[in-house]
């Protein structure tokens, strides 16, 4: 193994302008696009943000516990990559702001935003103590203060490590990696029951929000893949990141490929041998006819094809076989937010059109823009942590 | 190949050859890659864990046994999707909860148990098949090779075997010891 000068690897990659002016009118069109459907179609739009929303706090909030993760098991294989993960949690300020405007579509989203509606149903009436406006708002305010409480404290010092190299910083990160993880398994649960499971207020599954979790690391394992590529090919994370690197990427995307499948199957057969009606309704539109090619290409691209393309050792070391999979899987990510939440605005047939090119532009743009932007800010390495050789040289036998 | 192995199969099926010891995994990596250039093939490295690189220091190739656990998951798999349909449809039908004879559902559990199942034990099988274990009469090199030492065996069936020339590239490369053994 040698050795090579890891002095060109480092450093911050600047965000061409090029790319800039892409992310712009990515962001500026999505914005227009959404604004204008709001006018026109008001539910459809509000739909569209939530579930573009929805996909990238799920990508930022993976980055997250990625982070965490690591610090917590004291990793030092995932050091020289861990810097891509920090990046996703940029996006969580903006976020904040993305869940205030969310508030303000709620009454087009939610049922329960409207009293009147929840005192025809005593069923709903029971669950209003806790589907209310006023508890939704405090739970996203305690949820997305949270999330970015821990990732300023746990980036922050990641980046102050980067200019003092103090390795005390390294140890005090096990604590708050364990209390990040522990809150993070509560808020995001709920956080994914209050945004996508409520738009059926009736409907309940106590495994939803692993079934989200499952999709939240599974696609961040294909943009952190991605990202890394990427960076490869501008020059940076040279003699840091090798294909051993990919190797174990690749193994984590592998494995929660299946895990999402078996958390998916779980949820269906369990509703599906019970076959009680309050919990089937969840399923009859999804395989109506005008859906169900939805639900099997769920099936089929986000477990069957993932699954087989990355069971090889060699798949998992290929960058360019590894980019494919990962553009898969990141589309299918957004493929089944939708799934989760469209039948219930159309139950007839699946609904493809402008108000959904809208929000991929707007919240993919902005995702994007303040990912390049912490990388023109921070080196693309965690240069000083104290684990960065034992990365540097790591090996999968 | 095979030829050679069971002329010399008798009983505890090993190959008479060179061993040479080390003390230091990071220099039996070196030599195993010099011993490699000297155009040895069936060389084997013998350590008490996991070293990384000797694969390629010695020019390993991929072991089949994925392979074995694939194929054999895959008639796992084949086995419960039939097994289940012949039980609860064809030998003994039973209806249950007004549901179809065959519900696929219901027994993806059994056949994902019958995938795990047959992966894991053909795996198992094959390893013990491709190292030859368990044997009731092992070939020891050296008892501290399973907690210390490190060693490189040359079997006299490989080629250019010449057991003086081995013994004395051995002892330049750094080996604490050599001898004449079984593996």
């Amino acid at each position: 193994m040698v050795a090579q000068t890891p002095s060109t690897g480092s450093g911050v990659l600047v965000t061409s302008s090029r790319l800039k002016t892409t992310y712009s009118v990515a962001i500026f069109l999505g914005l227009i696009i959404l604004i204008a459907s709001v006018m026109r179609n008001s539910e459809r739009a509000w739909y569209s943000y939530l579930i573009s929303f929805f996909y990238v706090v799920s990508l930022a909030l993976g980055g997250l516990f990625f982070t965490a993760i690591q610090h917590v098991t004291k990793a030092g294989w995932s050091v020289n990559v861990r810097r891509v993960a920090e990046a996703l949690t940029s996006f969580l300020p903006y976020a904040v702001v993305g869940a205030l405007v969310l508030f303000i579509g709620g009454p087009k989203l939610y049922e329960w935003f409207h009293p009147s509606e929840m005192a025809k149903d005593p069923l709903l009436l029971h669950k209003s103590g806790y589907l209310n406006p006023t508890f939704f708002a405090i739970r996203l305010l305690l949820f997305f203060g949270l999330w970015l409480w821990f990732s300023k404290v746990m980036v922050g010092r990641s980046l102050a490590q980067d200019k003092t190299g103090d390795e005390s910083l390294t140890h005090k990160q096990v604590g708050t990696a364990i209390g990040f993880l522990f809150s993070f398994a509560f808020s995001y649960s709920f956080f994914s029951v209050d945004t996508l499971m409520s738009l059926e207020p009736h409907w309940f599954s106590t495994i939803f929000g692993v079934y989200c979790f499952a999709g939240l690391f599974q696609s961040t394992m294909a943009f952190m893949i991605l990202t890394i590529l990427y960076l490869k090919k501008k020059g940076k994370l040279v003699g840091y990141v090798n294909e051993n690197h990919l190797h174990d990427l690749g193994k984590f995307m592998f494995a929660f490929t299946v895990f999402w499948a078996y958390i998916a199957f779980s949820q269906y057969m369990l509703i599906w041998y019970a076959n009680m009606p309050e919990e089937t309704f969840f399923y009859l539109p999804r395989l109506s006819p005008g859906w169900v090619c939805v639900s099997i290409a769920l099936l089929l691209f986000k477990f069957i094809v993932p699954f087989l393309a990355l069971l090889p050792r060699w798949a998992k070391r290929t960058p360019a076989h590894l980019a494919v999979i990962s553009v898969l899987i990141l589309i299918m990510q957004y493929v089944d937010i939708y799934w989760l939440s469209y039948p219930k605005l159309n139950g007839e047939k699946a609904i493809f059109g402008l108000p959904e090119v809208g929000g991929i532009l707007f919240f993919g743009g902005l995702f994007l823009y303040a990912v390049s932007r912490f990388f023109s800010m921070n080196s693309v390495v965690a240069e000083r942590d104290p684990r960065v050789h034992e990365s540097m040289h790591h090996h999968v036998i | 190949m095979t030829n050679t192995k069971k002329a010399t199969c008798h009983g505890s099926c090993s190959t008479p050859g060179v061993a040479g010891i080390w003390l230091d995994e990071h220099v039996l990596v070196e030599a195993a890659k010099k011993v490699r250039s000297a155009g040895f093939k069936k060389t084997e490295a013998i350590s008490p864990f996991p070293i990384h690189g000797i694969d390629e220091a010695l020019g390993i190739s991929r072991s089949m046994i994925p392979w074995v656990t694939f194929i054999f998951g895959l008639l796992g798999f084949s086995f419960g999707l039939w097994f289940t349909w012949w039980t609860s449809s064809v030998d003994w039908p039973v209806r249950i909860s007004g549901k179809p004879m065959w519900s696929i559902p219901a027994f993806v559990p059994i056949m994902f148990e019958c995938t795990i199942l047959f992966g894991a034990l053909s795996s198992v099988g094959a390893l013990l098949f491709l190292t030859r274990m368990p044997r009731l009469n092992p070939p020891i090199i050296d008892p501290d090779l399973t907690s210390h030492k490190f060693a490189l065996f040359i079997p006299e069936d490989d080629v250019q075997f010449d057991g003086a020339k081995i013994e004395q590239l051995f002892k330049q490369l750094g080996a604490v010891e050599v001898k004449r053994v079984e593996f």
